[in-house]
């Protein structure tokens, strides 16, 4: 039960900093969401040591790992679009796909040739 | 059935049907056999079949998508897991993944344009490499529709996990933190987990670049789009 009443509580922390990014977002008029800018926040403090891991582990942890679930309703909403895949459509499915050959042979072989270059010079 | 209770109804099956969907992934691991995959088919299935309208289901679902923000912001928890790689790697893994995602992001929105689609559907495309709570943020900022961008975002995670070992081999690309960069900016989640496979190297990587792949995609996109569009 305390194991329940702790993730509840670390959730609702998670929560804090997503209304905080939210909030930010909103007044300085930025363009990144305000989860991503509630993440970031989150990434500062555990990183300047000003919340500790432990305060939200389990809660990240059980997040994390059921990542998927949480979307899952949102995906279902397809079912009112299934139309938009046929005919031409199939072509999105295309565009998708050789974008994604472009951004994993581009970030791949950028960060291998800086990796390589690196290692070269330390030798 | 109060709306309540129609609720409660409809988070049950949500979880129980994930459940489900995570066991069969366990047996049958495959990148198609991925939860939210089959979760989303069988939710949809069961929808269909005893014509529940979606509204209906979304009036329990829409309080799982309320956690999607704190899911989000979750994310900087395996970020500051993987620090010291991070600060080890960082010019080869920011340089790469931003890079990754500035092609990603031009090359989504330029051919969805090119081929005539509505500015709905390339707006849904365009953020298909970032994981989809990201996506889907992305998406509905720039005014896409969000089940559409997370059906592109498995596209993507999906297509790219299948396509990755022939890209790897045609591209020259052999090292381990060039592999973890490309399946973590490409594929995001689907992809960090195949990385996870390979080595504990380039599983880390692909954590971090799926990870500052979402930051990249979500800065940039709004320029890119007012560049573009």
């Amino acid at each position: 039960m305390f194991k329940v009443i702790q993730i509840i509580i670390q959730i609702g922390l998670l929560s804090l900093f997503y209304l905080v990014g939210d909030w930010m977002q909103s007044v300085f008029n930025l363009v990144v969401p305000g989860s991503v800018i509630g993440m970031l926040l989150l990434f500062l403090f555990l990183s300047t040591g000003i919340l500790k891991t432990s305060w939200i582990e389990a809660g990240t942890t059980l997040i994390i790992n059921n990542l998927a679930f949480f979307f899952i309703p949102v995906t279902v909403g397809v079912l009112e679009y299934y139309d938009i895949f046929a005919g031409k459509g199939i072509l999105l499915v295309a565009i998708t796909l050789g974008s994604t050959i472009l951004v994993m042979t581009c970030g791949g072989l950028i960060s291998q040739w800086l990796v390589v270059r690196g290692e070269l010079k330390n030798e | 059935m109060s709306k309540f209770a129609i609720g409660i109804v409809a988070i049950v099956i949500t979880i129980v049907v994930y459940f489900l969907a995570v066991k069969l992934h366990r047996k049958l691991d495959y990148p198609f056999t991925v939860p939210v995959l089959t979760s989303t088919v069988l939710i949809i299935i069961l929808l269909l079949s005893f014509r529940i309208p979606y509204e209906t289901y979304m009036v329990g679902g829409g309080w799982i998508e309320k956690l999607l923000g704190p899911a989000v912001v979750a994310l900087a928890y395996p970020l500051y897991q993987q620090r010291e790689t991070l600060k080890k790697l960082t010019a080869p893994i920011l340089i790469g993944t931003s890079c990754g995602a500035i092609v990603g992001v031009s090359s989504g929105l330029l051919l969805a344009k090119w081929a005539g689609f509505e500015e709905t559907i390339i707006y849904s495309l365009t953020p298909k490499s970032v994981t989809t709570p990201v996506a889907m943020a992305v998406t509905e900022s720039l005014g896409g529709t969000t089940p559409l961008a997370a059906v592109f975002v498995m596209i993507a995670g999906i297509g790219g996990v299948l396509m990755s070992s022939a890209v790897f081999q045609l591209f020259r690309i052999k090292h381990p933190i060039g592999r973890g960069v490309g399946m973590g900016g490409a594929s995001h989640a689907i992809g960090t987990a195949s990385a996870m496979e390979s080595s504990q190297l380039e599983g880390s990587v692909s954590t971090i670049a799926m990870i500052v792949s979402a930051v990249a995609v979500s800065l940039i996109t709004p320029l890119l789009v007012s560049l573009y569009m």
